[in-house]
């Protein structure tokens, strides 16, 4: 018989087996490749997917100017502490200690491959391995011209793994687990966003770190600049669902990040702050965290640490601006003025060159904004804004998947039970924003993470080399699960006169508004100034678990749309997960990101612990855990206490079904 | 902020099989009408303006618009890349005009020898790299 035509409606199933697969494109991934190669033997074949095209995927598609995490001459334990203090206390010190201590490597390799890297004076041309000293524009950050530095970093993983071996604009959608082992990672399945294929595949070990989660809440901009967000767009929450529906534990999911980013255009204020010096104050003038010293004092001892955390200098700007003292501005002119009046005319021009580049390099739309608006630096304050809130573990926040540390710290046994940066699932890794309870790793410390990764999979999968994995589903019943958009949108469509309107399905365009309208009113998003309480959340929790219902009508109309429906499901499990953190978790441990109006108060007596949470993947339900929380390098916050006692008690609080 | 394509200089990257533009879009968002032989952005709302279709379009035919649910029309933010810089003309509303060109990378694109004089892999049972063999890794 002839093989039958290939079309939208029936796709070819390609099936195959790897020994390590990665999901994912983005520096984690990337830097797993590179290292995972590296150690595996001959034979043992790695392969990779990327939804997107490797140059230019992930979180530094568009360009950085600064590496956030460079070591240098200073501590890790320094790093630890700092990471500790930003995020109000509840990080895993093993798994920043870890990226601490590797970080530098890559950055290195990152320089030798092609990145230029901003030099001091007196050690232009030197190589930082060489000594070379950086530009810092933070304690930890260091300048660099990074319009390319993905471009870069994807052409060392490309050509360590072989081109035939990165499979491009292929989505995965679902982890699959295995039939005769409980809780064991046996493959992946998802599809071509090119061809009519689906891609079912068998594995020994996976990493999966496709990136955090934006646009789960209702962003401020709803036209046009809705993709403007500050975090990349195509950052879909696949990471924290897929692992969610396969068990695996998450952890601090509670958490979130809400950057003070200018206003509409999201560009960074990093650079305008250390570098450049830069003052904000509200409408008025007034420097509004000296000001509210007294509202942070609330938050002791986090308002006492070396760098106010971020949440907290929020928290001050929200009060002045919901007390109606905005809008909150950055005064760039006075800040150029006084660096100016030290420099001659050329020195001028190559500060306001830098000031551009800064957003050139990593955030055109903010240039482009000032461009529009007439907004010259020099001359012309900005205006500041939190943004809607942002879900990922990379950056300056900490939710994510729990996971197993390097054994060789004074960690306690339950944070190594198993190979490094594994998750709960046996033979599934995770890195970068994957990697709960450890942010601030940046682009830098992902791809150290990815690298930390890619080394223990090798090593899994050597230990568990005559492991055969089975799938629990026929793949035909699979393939018919991802592509039911498809077949809803092909059974519907000509009912109506126009297929945007149709009784039958739901686009995925207004499945991501409804989610967003939801997680805004009711889960402390920017309509209400970040406030929820316990009724919000049960009555959000319905509103999920509807949409969940109506997730089984997603129309797909081709392979594009099919693809953002899977995303939007990915948006919906993640949102879910947050919520339940944030209903768990009795107290307001990030003001300025969150605030559980029923418990303002920080609690450090109840609440100094992890929050963990698994979802059975048979029933659906989830159960909520405190995890002790313990320190391994002394902290200047608990000085009293290095280890809080929590209760270890296993609260269930919700039984809701898939 | 959408990007959008100049009609009268996109050929649909004829010849080259695929259009540079739908290749690299990290979103998914340039598609390739292949009756008009012309490229567009299919999904404007959803666009992160980060322009790496813009840099990569081999005929200079991709711009962006700034958002008009927020920004005053008359801007621009225009890039050309080559292999180790990246220019910029930024154009303000009111008509002036900045260039600017920043490197972009200190080696030849595709010279990167990944493992190229580094060390053998190691010991697998251990936490370092194979790029870390002779160090002595810190501990807590």
């Amino acid at each position: 018989m002839p093989v039958a035509e290939r079309t939208f409606e029936n796709p070819e199933i390609v099936e195959f087996s790897t020994d390590i697969l990665i999901i994912g494109g983005g520096m984690a991934c990337c830097g797993a490749a590179y290292e995972a190669r590296r150690w595996a033997p001959e034979g043992m074949k790695i392969i990779q997917f990327d939804k997107a095209a490797l140059d230019r995927s992930g979180a530094v598609a568009q360009g950085l100017s600064a590496i956030n995490t460079y070591i240098g001459d200073q501590k890790p334990e320094d790093y630890v502490r700092m990471v500790h203090a930003d995020l109000m206390g509840i990080t895993r010190d093993d798994l920043v200690f870890d990226v601490g201590r590797h970080v530098d490597d890559s950055v290195h390799l990152f320089e030798e491959w092609g990145l230029p890297i901003w030099k001091a004076k007196g050690s232009e041309g030197v190589p930082l391995k060489d000594g070379g000293k950086p530009v810092r524009s933070g304690k930890w950050q260091v300048m660099i011209n990074g319009e390319g530095y993905k471009t870069i970093v994807a052409e060392a993983a490309k050509k360590a793994l072989g081109a035939q071996n990165v499979f491009e604009h292929v989505f995965i959608a679902k982890l699959l687990l295995d039939k005769n082992e409980p809780n064991r990672i046996a493959g992946a399945v998802g599809f071509s966003v090119r061809e009519y294929k689906v891609y079912v595949i068998k594995c020994t070990a996976a990493i999966l770190a496709a990136g955090g989660a934006v646009n789960v809440f209702r962003p401020r901009s709803m036209g046009e600049g809705m993709g403007r967000a500050w975090y990349p767009v195509w950052n879909a929450g696949s990471t924290y669902a897929m692992a969610a529906e396969a068990g695996a534990e998450l952890t601090m999911m509670e958490n979130r990040f809400v950057p003070a980013r200018f206003k509409d255009g999201y560009g960074p204020v990093g650079a305008w702050f250390l570098l450049f010096k830069s003052k904000a104050t509200n409408g008025f003038g007034e420097d509004y965290v000296s000001k509210n010293a007294a509202l942070l004092a609330e938050f002791a001892p986090y308002d006492k640490a070396s760098t106010v955390p971020t949440c907290l200098r929020n928290h001050a700007m929200l009060k002045e601006m919901k007390e109606g003292r905005g809008p909150i501005m950055i005064d760039t002119p006075a800040a150029m003025k006084a660096l100016a009046a030290k420099m001659t005319p050329e020195e001028i021009e190559h500060l306001e060159a830098e000031a551009l580049e800064d957003f050139l390099d990593m955030c055109v739309g903010q240039a482009a904004f000032w461009a529009g608006m007439n907004i010259r630096p020099e001359e012309t304050p900005s205006e500041l804004m939190p943004t809607e809130p942002y879900l990922l573990g990379s950056h300056s926040g900490c939710c994510g998947i729990w996971v197993s540390g390097p054994e060789d710290l004074s960690s306690p046994a339950e944070w190594k039970w198993g190979y490094n940066r594994m998750t709960t699932v046996k033979g599934l890794f995770t890195a970068g924003d994957g990697v709960g309870a450890s942010g601030h790793k940046f682009s830098s410390g992902s791809h150290a993470e990815g690298r930390i990764a890619g080394k223990a999979m090798v090593k899994f999968a050597t230990d568990n080399k005559g492991f055969k994995p089975a799938f629990k589903q026929d793949v035909k019943a699979i393939v018919e699960e991802i592509y039911r958009p498809v077949r809803t949108y092909i059974e519907h469509k000509d009912k109506t006169t126009t297929e945007d309107v149709n009784p039958f399905y739901i686009t995925p365009k207004m499945f991501q508004m409804r989610l967003q309208k939801a997680m805004d009113e009711y889960v402390a998003g920017i309509s209400t100034y970040y406030q929820t309480n316990k009724k919000m959340l049960e009555h959000g929790l319905h509103l999920l678990k509807m949409l969940w219902e109506d997730s089984l009508h997603l129309r797909g109309k081709d392979l594009h749309e099919l693809m953002r429906a899977w995303e939007n499901r990915h948006r919906l499990r993640t949102a879910e997960a947050h919520l339940r953190h944030i209903l768990f978790r009795e107290e307001t441990r990030y003001p300025g990101f969150f605030y559980r109006a029923d418990f303002p108060k920080l609690d450090e007596a109840n609440w100094h612990c992890f929050v963990n949470s698994r979802m059975n993947p048979e029933t659906g339900e989830w159960t909520m855990m405190k995890k002790p929380w313990k320190g391994l390098v002394e902290h200047s916050t608990q000085k009293k206490q290095v280890e809080h006692s929590t209760q270890k008690k296993q609260v269930e609080h919700s039984t809701q079904k898939k | 902020m959408p990007t959008f394509v100049w009609t009268d200089k996109c050929d649909g990257c004829k010849g080259a099989g695929v259009a540079a533009c739908m290749y690299i879009c990290p979103h998914d968002l340039m598609k390739l009408d292949a009756e008009r032989m012309k490229a567009y952005n299919q999904e404007p709302e959803q666009c992160w303006e980060c322009l790496c279709c813009a840099k990569a379009c081999p005929r200079q035919a991709i711009e962006v618009r700034p958002g008009a649910d927020y920004v005053p029309m008359g801007g621009a933010t225009i890039p050309v890349r080559t292999d180790s810089a990246i220019k910029w003309t930024i154009r303000f509303r009111d008509g002036e005009v900045k260039h600017f060109e920043f490197p972009s990378r200190t080696t030849p694109v595709g010279s990167i020898d990944p493992y190229g004089g580094k060390p053998a892999a190691g010991n697998l049972n251990d936490q370092r790299f194979f790029t870390e063999g002779g160090k002595t890794l810190p501990t807590i």
